[in-house]
């Protein structure tokens, strides 16, 4: 027994708090469960509590919700699905690898190749455009690829000022969760739609939205498996550096399945990310690949009060999230989080 | 070793680097150029260069400034909350409640739901006459309450649930934070028979104090951005009343298509929160150093 436990009255009361909570927690869940078997007249005769009790359970709102009359639900659950998935995995992947490389890699840069990026990203951006007269999407394009191929090859020479290092990488991609994603959704709906001219359909795209979930999810990613990363024994690692193991076979055959929790952490704490995401979905789709979030929003309006409709269709989207949040707290339980959050 | 030098390096972290560089860096610098024109698509109009005027509405215009204030408003009031339901309910379960893996598992649940369902779900309960709570309002004797159509409700119910959904991340962090304390300051402290609110003064709290100050800050960035909760819950009314910052630049900028304008908006908000957030470690440096 540990020296924090409580005892005698106090702890009765923190149990009484915790009771309190509890009921807090469920009762709008609770609701929103039994206003999806209840009939629309159930609904309009004012509030009832118990089923079989005080109302009849009815299949009305389920049976319509799964035989389409309320809208493509099957096609945005599939949408939703597919999108959440790929997304979380390819996040998840990709900011591994990245994570690893800034837990065991030494990087070295000038803050001047970070600024010759920044510079000839703009100036490339309005010299193309207000003087050479590209088009908006072309000259973002071809600013981009000069902006980085100068930062790149500045950096091959020894150029003065401060240096950077590791840490600043960091630094710069868990900055990029401070943002206000306004900014970057809605510049976003604009350069889409300046490559939807060009000929790149990115609005209301699979590959639109998905990348702009994987660019938003890295940084999480990164931050959560760096901490990962850095708990694993380096010992494993380095006698198999003696042995000659190249470095990506060492990553995917030893470090990838020692992280096997974290890995699946990270996967979940994204996929409910992006599975619950409203803005860029709202910006970046239209109709064939809108989520889940956007149709329930759209309940409300075009269904005004019938809440036995509004109740299934939200349910829809929370479901998937709950058994995940048992499959999450099963994890947590055996600690695994714990050095995530330092 | 903890650093080798291997060029595969540069295979592992570019391609991260690439993407997080496109979709999230690039845009900005085509918005900010943006910011200083003035650009509409809706009637379409030239694009025409009119330096800071932009920002200089936006700074006159009393709506702006209305905006920013209910954001200001709802984030630290509701974060505010958050931490102190949070703590209570994190030092509760670390203290080996009865049921405390039950709990555990429970209190997780609202984080997971998405924020527009939530929201669905308490229009729901606070309507006016098909919802439970205005009932049980009216049995202990209230008249009923305009919870979604009256500006001070409405906002309080804003309120609520940002406290509803996120006070489990609160939790989340705070527990695993006190987990990570050691026993013997406590068992020392048992020995000086040292109350438990000295205990909870004197060690729990300062040592809690570096996890905590991150908490909230996470919380009060993210709180900022709300739109999903509004947009559904009273979609900004009565009349703008609790419009947010968010919200703001989407009625601009996906209604109105006033590109210029949208643009400059989301940068000054960019400019808000970092400063919000500098202050807020500046304020915040002088304890954690203490601490240390």
């Amino acid at each position: 027994m540990s020296v924090r436990t409580l005892k005698g009255k106090r702890r009765w009361i923190a149990l009484g708090g915790c009771l309190v909570w509890l009921a807090i927690t469920f009762f709008p869940l609770y609701w929103v469960l039994i206003t999806s078997f209840k009939t629309p007249i159930a609904v309009v005769g004012g509030p009832t509590y118990l089923p079989f009790v005080d109302f009849e359970p009815s299949l009305t709102a389920w049976r319509e919700l799964l035989s389409g009359q309320r809208g493509q639900f099957f096609n945005t659950f599939l949408a939703s699905t597919i999108i959440g998935l790929s997304a979380s995995v390819l996040a998840t992947g990709i900011g591994a690898m990245a994570a690893y490389a800034l837990v065991r890699f030494t990087f070295r840069f000038r803050l001047l190749s970070a600024l010759i990026f920044i510079v000839v990203a703009f100036g490339g951006f309005l010299l193309g455009r207000n003087v050479l007269g590209f088009g908006q999407g072309i000259s973002l394009i071809y600013a981009f690829i000069a902006a980085l191929a100068l930062a790149v090859l500045s950096s091959r020479f020894r150029l003065p000022g401060p240096e950077l290092g590791n840490n600043d990488i960091v630094f710069w991609f868990v900055s990029q969760r401070m943002f206000p994603p306004i900014v970057a959704a809605f510049a976003l709906y604009l350069m889409y739609t300046e490559m939807g001219k060009l000929g790149f359909k990115l609005v209301d795209s699979y590959i639109g939205l998905t990348f702009a979930y994987i660019a938003f999810s890295l940084p999480i990613v990164i931050w959560l498996m760096r901490d990962f990363f850095e708990a694993l024994p380096v010992e494993v690692e380095e006698a198999a550096m003696v042995d000659n193991v190249p470095t990506w076979r060492i990553f995917f055959g030893i470090v990838l399945p020692m992280s096997k929790p974290g890995l699946i952490a990270t996967f979940m704490i994204t996929l409910a990310f992006v599975w619950n995401e409203f803005l860029f979905a709202l910006f970046l789709t239209n109709s064939r690949w809108q989520t889940l979030p956007i149709l329930v929003a759209g309940q409300n309006s075009q269904r005004g009060d019938e809440w036995w409709a509004i109740s299934a269709a939200a349910l829809v989207a929370i479901i998937p999230m709950m058994v995940m949040a048992v499959l999450l707290s099963r994890l947590m339980r055996s600690g695994l989080l714990l050095g995530a959050i330092k | 070793m903890t650093t080798r030098n291997d060029p595969i390096k540069h295979f592992f972290i570019w391609p991260a680097l690439i993407i997080v560089l496109l979709i999230s860096i690039f845009p900005l610098v085509y918005s900010l150029t943006t910011s200083f024109m003035s650009m509409r698509l809706v009637p379409p109009m030239p694009a025409r260069f009119v330096g800071f005027s932009n920002y200089a509405d936006l700074l006159q215009n009393p709506r702006f400034w209305h905006v920013a204030g209910t954001t200001t408003l709802i984030a630290f009031i509701s974060v505010g909350l958050q931490y102190v339901i949070g703590l209570s309910v994190a030092l509760a379960l670390n203290s080996r409640v009865p049921g405390e893996g039950l709990f555990r598992v429970s209190f997780l649940l609202p984080m997971l739901v998405a924020p527009v369902a939530v929201a669905l779900i308490a229009r729901q309960v606070l309507n006016p006459t098909m919802g439970p709570l205005n009932e049980l309002m009216s049995a202990l004797g209230f008249p009923n309450l305009p919870f979604l159509t009256q500006t001070s409700w409405a906002l309080g119910s804003i309120i609520a649930v940002e406290v509803w959904q996120w006070t489990p991340f609160v939790i989340l962090m705070l527990l695993a934070g006190l987990q990570t304390l050691p026993d013997d300051v406590y068992e020392a402290a048992a020995l000086e028979n040292a109350t438990p609110w000295q205990q909870f003064r004197d060690i729990t709290f300062p040592m809690l104090l570096p996890i905590s100050v991150a908490v909230v800050f996470i919380r009060l960035i993210e709180s900022y951005k709300i739109i999903d909760t509004v947009f559904v819950m009273t979609g900004g009314g009565p009349g703008i009343s609790t419009e947010t910052l968010t919200l703001f630049a989407y009625q601009e900028g996906f209604k109105k298509f006033n590109l210029g304008y949208t643009s400059a908006l989301s940068f000054l908000f960019l400019i808000v929160i970092t400063v919000i957030g500098l202050v807020y470690l500046a304020i915040l440096k002088p304890y954690l150093e203490k601490h240390k």
